[in-house]
């Protein structure tokens, strides 16, 4: 244990650290001017000097990225769902699926702006559009590659399609699943950015770096930046934490004690009509 | 010895394309019996275990179970391939308890079942253990005790042990005819291995390809309880080179 943690958590900050350390030596030593780079010292500053103005704006920006995630991440698993068990919808939603991702989505934001408003909406159907994609290809592939024999046994057991689909499909999907919400999770937050550049309300994230950038105030350009990233980096693990909370299976050799068997059915993610034993 | 028929197929049939998979075939087999099938590849005997599960439903003919008709349905077999299809995502009493999940809701009884039959047959402490921890032999045996839950009386078991080592299959096969005999299945049992044939059956059915049929039906004189000197009995190579003789041409 003591060394999982070593090894999850100590050396992934010292990289952190050390790429700050690259920052900092780069500046000092090519001598950078302060309006094209500030030090990594005072980039942080920027952020903890303004909090007050900073915080609600972050607020802001987690709020648009943690909708539009869910939003695309429903949107993307009914797709692939839809896509993977029925072959005209297959048919019908592949070519528009990936026409909405080859259309750049910057060029997109601004009419989606002019057509939704200013409000929150425009910059959560951009963090949809942007996550529901690998979610959708991933179910889709997960689900076409279940292993037939398993779903062969439950037939002959006399499992109904939705049992099987539930019981034995879904849960066998859950490894591409995550790696869909991950790659989703990851990209969010830059959906989100793009919507509020595009909207260009003044009460934003990315409206105060372009300020910033404006006022040569460098070292709140990157301060922001730093924000942003540990927004996208923040709700990343969070879906990773999710993951390893419900794929126990994934690294433990036993179950934990008190999830299953002796109590209430289990309150395990992706096992919807989990059937399991009723209080003993 | 048991005499009265669980299992009756009448003139089954089954074409893919142009191949014959299964030519007319007709087996009867009794309640309480071990019946091996034994063949090469192509002759059919997947084919006749998917048509019996319920998996396929043959061109022609019919399955009888006990009374009633099942040809083309499914619920009624106990059924495990040399794949153990142990689903990862569940403990070691939720896979046994798997075939009560997938069609209604699992009881504390069907629990206390699983429970007593792991005890029983030494798996009592990977209840909790998820089927990665487990060894081949272990996932297998889990993979029948969750066929035996089923409490289906006829169990079609498809090369369960053939992907487990020479020395563990032993051991399966011993283990497999100890719970055989504790709780009084039928068991149809499809094998490459004409030595795991002889050695767990009554009845050995050798079956050839193109089309596939079935070519001869021994019965298999071994007494039982069987131990492993058995190998080595005079009656068992006597049987063995039969079958030999009919798998691999009439030099033998």
């Amino acid at each position: 244990m003591k060394r999982g943690l070593l090894f999850n958590l100590v050396v992934p900050l010292v990289s952190l650290g050390l790429l700050l350390l690259v920052w900092q030596a780069i500046v000092v030593v090519f001598n950078v001017a302060p309006y094209v780079a500030p030090r990594p010292l005072e980039a942080i500053q920027s952020v903890t000097g303004n909090w007050s103005i900073l915080w609600p704006l972050i607020l802001g920006t987690v709020r648009e990225t943690v909708y539009g995630f869910f939003c695309g991440a429903a949107l993307g698993l009914l797709l692939g769902v839809a896509m993977a068990k029925i072959p005209f919808v297959q048919q019908l939603f592949y070519p528009v699926v990936l026409v909405s991702q080859a259309v750049p989505i910057i060029a997109l934001a601004a009419p989606l702006v002019l057509i939704l408003g200013f409000s929150i909406t425009p910059k959560v159907v951009i963090v949809a559009w942007i996550v529901f994609f690998p979610v959708t290809v991933n179910v889709l592939d997960g689900l076409n590659h279940v292993d037939q024999d398993l779903v062969s046994l439950a037939r002959v057991y006399g499992a109904s399609r939705w049992r099987t689909f539930v019981l034995i499909e879904i849960p066998a999907t859950s490894s591409p699943l995550f790696s869909g919400l991950k790659i989703g999770a990851m990209y969010a937050v830059t959906g989100a950015i793009i919507g509020e550049l595009a909207a260009g309300d003044g009460n934003s994230l990315a409206l105060y770096q372009e300020h910033a950038n404006a006022n040569l105030n460098t070292a709140a350009v990157y301060g922001t930046t730093i924000v942003m990233t540990i927004i996208g980096i923040a709700w990343f693990l969070l879906v990773v934490g999710v993951e390893i909370w419900a794929t126990p299976w994934q690294r433990r050799t036993v179950a934990r004690r008190g999830l299953r068997h002796r109590g209430r059915g289990g309150a395990r993610l992706l096992d919807g009509a989990n059937i399991g034993a009723r209080s003993t | 010895m048991p005499t009265h028929a669980l299992l009756e197929l009448r003139e089954i049939s089954k074409v893919f394309g142009e191949t014959v998979a299964l030519a007319p075939t007709s087996l009867t087999i009794s309640q309480g019996s071990f019946v091996a099938i034994v063949g090469p590849s192509g002759c059919g005997k997947s084919t006749l275990f998917n048509v019996i599960a319920g998996l396929l439903k043959p061109d022609a003919g019919e399955v009888r179970l006990g009374d009633s008709v099942v040809t083309g349905a499914t619920g009624h077999v106990g059924y495990m391939l040399q794949k153990d299809l142990l689903v990862p995502w569940r403990t070691v009493i939720d896979n046994i308890t798997m075939a009560a999940r997938l069609t209604r809701r699992v009881t504390a009884e069907d629990r206390e079942e699983a429970r007593r039959v792991a005890e029983q047959y030494g798996l009592g402490e990977f209840l909790r253990h998820y089927p990665s921890a487990l060894s081949g032999g272990m996932r297998q045996r889990v993979a029948f005790m969750r066929t035996l839950v089923t409490h289906q009386q006829l169990l079609l078991l498809d090369e369960p042990f053939g992907a487990l080592d020479a020395q563990t299959r032993l051991e399966m096969q011993q283990w497999l005819l100890q719970v055989w005999r504790d709780t009084d299945r039928t068991v149809l049992f499809i094998t490459h291995d004409v030595d795991e044939s002889i050695f767990l059956s009554d009845r050995v059915i050798v079956m050839s390809p193109r089309p596939g049929r079935i070519l001869a039906d021994f019965a298999n004189p071994l007494p039982r309880p069987r131990t492993v000197a058995d190998l080595t009995n005079p009656t068992f190579i006597e049987l063995k080179s039969r079958v030999m003789s009919l798998l691999h041409g009439s030099n033998a």
